[in-house]
């Protein structure tokens, strides 16, 4: 008999979920004790307090941000783990020229079931989701506010995000369940007429999931926008004293404010339209057109909602390292909002090759241009700000000069193909997907990587293990830029995307692409082992400035918050509650 | 949301007053109201599912879906009722409401949006070219339309007044004019019922009806959803006001409420304007 594909995935599925499950015990074993102000796991103060229940109960009942920022971070990182499985497949089989790999498990359509997931789960259940726990558990500390603006909307919008990943990935582990269905097929832009007419409830099951998880994204793009707006503390950080992070982290919840809904309706209107019979995209109705403006209108906008807070990550942790300040901090702030404007006019930069009128995409293609000069504008700032600094190549700055690094090629093959005479012959070849994958795997992840590695200790007062992160670093960007510089290449020789078979003149590339891939999945264990080990036995920081910040006058409000936290955890035996007035004080030297 | 600086304790605690009990930063109703969302996409799946094969009656998901609903609500209304209604006179009121009044502004801005999809849809097949044969064939602009649109506008300016009322320290004509405002919401709503009846039982003219109806339904529908969630918003502040609560200085949710209640009906002569007056100008039922 042969094994079936459905068989395989509900396996890897089962075993993800015990991992997970795995993970949920160790913290029920941890937390006996649950500490004040939360925010830390593993610390082993040994003190009752009554601000929050034991054990599970005080994870699944937690409005805490900083619990929520942990919880988000988490489940972020499980994502990551099938977005990086689903890659590897997909990766294997494309190391031959003919379907043999994933032949016995389903074929092409399992690779097109693959190619959907990942990048659904990439962008909005691994980048999305990582950027929002950092947002929650730092905002709200680097803005001094108690807590976020609405703590229960919080919890719910991040509970909604595990329960709408149910719902996503159910046409992998459904048919272990002996349910007939099968994973959507549709790649992650569900063009139209495609997801309109494929046969199939499992591309309505992912769609409504889609759905509940846009839900989550808006509830915490209102609720960021709110923080910073309303619960500042306005005494010690006036809007001129507002992080570069949390200018991100406003600019991206103006984003997804008018992005996410038009998702969300457009994905109801598509499911209406596959169940009960209106026309908003038959031919005869909005057609095919109308589904790729309004994919658009949400889709560009929400590349910068992915890509604006890791540079504010990057703008935020390059400096400590630099031991300068961030050089042309307006610039950098106001080129921000300048993308943030910018991104609502370029969708249609997507849809060159559609036919729309000349005149249009030449407008476009000025306004896709345009939007260049803000994203360099923030390049030379990170170049000039590195300029005769004191620069310390901890595992966090190590991942701020990849990110610069891997945002150059992938920012400039993106002017490129904003132009429209070099659209119209890359179109929907490698070559887009080389230039996306180094912004959202070279640029977001790896600034996602750096804000992982710098407060760590903060998060659990722990060091992680510094050669582990060498070797994350060094495969990363070893594999990525072999991986997405092949896959340019192939763009260049013509290879189509989406295809799990191809002609075998393109096949060394392909094999190089692979070999890259596996640099890659090397490199994310050794970061997965890193946290999980360090995280449990790693070495004790012995300050709340681990990384002497104080040296370079550089020690900002969240590492205040710490500092005054691991203050009173000495003081009075373990309680971590702190004091209003003592976090706000800057820290003497 | 209801935030307070304990005395014995610098650090802000969002949930004191929650279930569990005992607890400063702890709520179950949070994971509640998710897990009743996830009942209810689970159940518009199965539909989905029953529909397609014989796996599953579809009755099972209809079910699913409307007890996921009641689940959710009954979450939202016991956050609602421990984070902001019990204890009301003795909370103290946080950032004098601030918070909530932009959470409230930012919501409408994503409505904004929501709505605007499917206006762009309208707009898409409206500007194609255009013909009665998609519209019913008694026409769009009916009595039923004019008395609607009366009665939202009406209530908008009700429900100004009775904010005034308030302001003013007058408790009992403030609720005298939530009332008015509550009745007149819902019989918009049962007109629309009517209006739709009217539609889908006489004249054949449903959702499937060809590309102005799935835009007309859409959007109406859209509409009349928000407005139904708003006749439950204005039933909790009625019910609120008539315990006692409210006076000149704390009114944060009447002021929210009458926000989106006003966004509501604006939206609403929008959509008469160009979806109702719209579709019909130009054409043989236009009255102009």
């Amino acid at each position: 008999m042969a094994v079936s594909p459905e068989l395989v995935f509900s396996v890897l599925m089962g075993l993800l979920l015990l991992v997970v499950a795995g993970w949920l015990t160790r913290l029920e074993d941890w937390q006996a004790y649950a500490p004040v102000g939360g925010g830390g796991y593993g610390e082993s103060t040994g003190h009752g307090h009554e601000e929050k229940p034991a054990g599970l109960t005080r994870w699944l009942t937690t409005v805490d941000h900083k619990d929520l920022g942990i919880l988000y971070a988490t489940f972020g990182l499980v994502a990551f783990a099938w977005g990086g499985i689903t890659a590897m497949l997909m990766r294997v089989e494309l190391s031959t020229p003919n379907m043999d790999f994933l032949a016995p498990f389903g074929g092409i359509g399992l690779y097109n079931a693959l190619l959907t997931t990942h990048g659904i789960t990439m962008l909005f259940l691994f980048a999305a989701p990582l950027i929002f726990g950092f947002a929650n558990y730092m905002v709200p500390l680097l803005v001094n506010a108690d807590d976020m603006a609405f703590p229960r909307i919080n919890a719910i919008a991040f509970w909604i995000l595990p329960f709408s990943t149910i719902l996503m990935w159910a046409g992998f582990f459904l048919p272990l369940l002996g349910v007939d269905i099968e994973a959507a097929k549709t790649s992650w832009t569900l063009y139209t007429p495609l997801s309109r007419n494929m046969a199939g409830t499992g591309v309505d099951v992912f769609l409504l999931g889609f759905h509940l998880s846009g839900i989550s994204t808006t509830m915490g793009g209102i609720n960021f926008i709110a923080t910073i707006v309303a619960e500042r503390d306005s005494a010690s950080v006036p809007w001129s004293k507002l992080d570069i992070f949390s200018w991100t982290i406003l600019t991206q919840g103006g984003l997804i404010l008018f992005a996410f809904p038009i998702l969300g309706a457009a994905i109801i209107m598509l499911l209406l339209d596959r169940n009960f019979g209106t026309t908003f995209f038959a031919g005869n109705g909005g057609g095919a057109l109308l589904w790729q403006h309004l994919f658009w209108f949400f889709g560009h906008p929400e590349v910068y909602i992915l890509v604006l807070p890791p540079m504010g990550l990057i703008s935020l942790i390059l400096p400590k390292f630099a031991g300068r300040k961030l050089f042309g901090f307006k610039f950098v702030v106001y080129s921000t909002l300048a993308i943030g404007i910018l991104s609502f006019g370029v969708w249609a930069h997507h849809m060159f090759t559609t036919g729309i009128n000349p005149r249009l995409t030449a407008s476009f293609m000025a306004v896709s241009l345009a939007i260049g000069i803000p994203s360099a504008v923030k390049i030379f700032n990170w170049i000039t700000t590195l300029w005769n600094g004191k620069l310390r190549m901890t595992a966090p700055m190590l991942f701020c000069v990849g990110f610069v690094q891997n945002f150059i090629i992938g920012g400039v093959t993106g002017v490129f193909l904003a132009a429209v005479p070099f659209d119209l012959v890359m179109q929907d070849t490698y070559y887009v997907v080389g230039h996306f994958h180094f912004i959202v795997f070279g640029a977001i992840g790896f600034a996602l990587f750096a804000a992982m590695y710098y407060w760590f200790p903060m998060m659990t007062g722990r060091m992680y293990d510094r050669g582990l992160a060498l070797w994350h670093f060094w495969l990363s960007i070893i594999g990525g830029n072999v991986t997405f510089i092949a896959m340019l290449i192939l763009g260049y020789g013509g290879m189509p995307r989406r295809y799990a078979t191809y002609l075998p003149r393109f096949t060394t590339w392909h094999d190089i692409a692979t070999l890259g891939a596996f640099l890659m999945l090397f490199g994310q264990l050794a970061f997965v082992w890193n946290l999980w080990q360090s995280a449990k036995y790693g070495k004790r920081i012995d300050s709340a400035d681990p990384w002497n910040l104080k040296q370079s006058d550089q020690f900002t409000n969240e590492w205040r918050w710490y500092e005054s936290k691991r203050q009173t955890m000495l003081a009075d035996g373990g309680d971590e509650e702190t004091d209003a007035d003592d976090a706000e004080t800057p820290a003497a030297d | 949301m209801a935030t307070e600086e304990s005395e014995d304790h610098g650090h802000f605690l969002p949930a004191v007053r929650d279930w569990p009990r005992g607890y400063g930063e702890a709520s179950w109703w949070p994971f509640f109201t998710a897990l009743g969302l996830l009942v209810v996409y689970t159940g518009a799946s199965l539909y989905v599912i029953g529909q397609g094969t014989d796996m599953v009656a579809p009755t099972v998901g209809v079910g699913l879906f409307v007890a996921g609903w009641v689940v959710s609500i009954v979450g939202m209304l016991g956050w609602i009722y421990q984070a902001f209604i019990v204890d009301f006179w003795n909370r103290g009121s946080h950032n004098g409401g601030a918070s909530l009044r932009l959470g409230m502004l930012l919501f409408l801005g994503t409505d904004i949006a929501t709505f605007g999809a499917g206006f762009v849809y309208y707009f898409f097949i409206r500007t194609g070219g255009w013909h009665t044969e998609y519209l019913p064939e008694s026409g769009l602009l009916t009595s039923v339309l004019v008395i609607n649109t009366v009665l939202l506008v009406v209530s908008s300016f009700t429900i100004h007044w009775a904010e005034g009322q308030l302001q003013k320290g007058n408790h009992q004509r403030f609720i005298q004019g939530l009332i008015v405002t509550f009745l007149l919401g819902a019989a918009f709503v049962a007109g629309q019922i009517y209006e739709y009846s009217e539609f889908i039982l006489h004249e054949g003219f449903t959702i499937t009806s060809g590309i102005f109806a799935s835009g007309f339904f859409g959007l109406t529908g859209l509409h009349g959803m928000h407005v139904s969630f708003g006749v439950i918003l204005l039933g909790v502040l009625a019910v609120r006001s008539l315990r006692g609560q409210y006076d000149e200085d704390r009114h944060v949710s009447v002021t929210t409420v009458s926000w989106y209640w006003h966004f509501v009906d604006a939206v609403w002569l929008f959509l008469v304007a160009v979806v109702y007056i719209g579709s019909v100008l130009g054409t043989e039922f236009s009255p102009f």
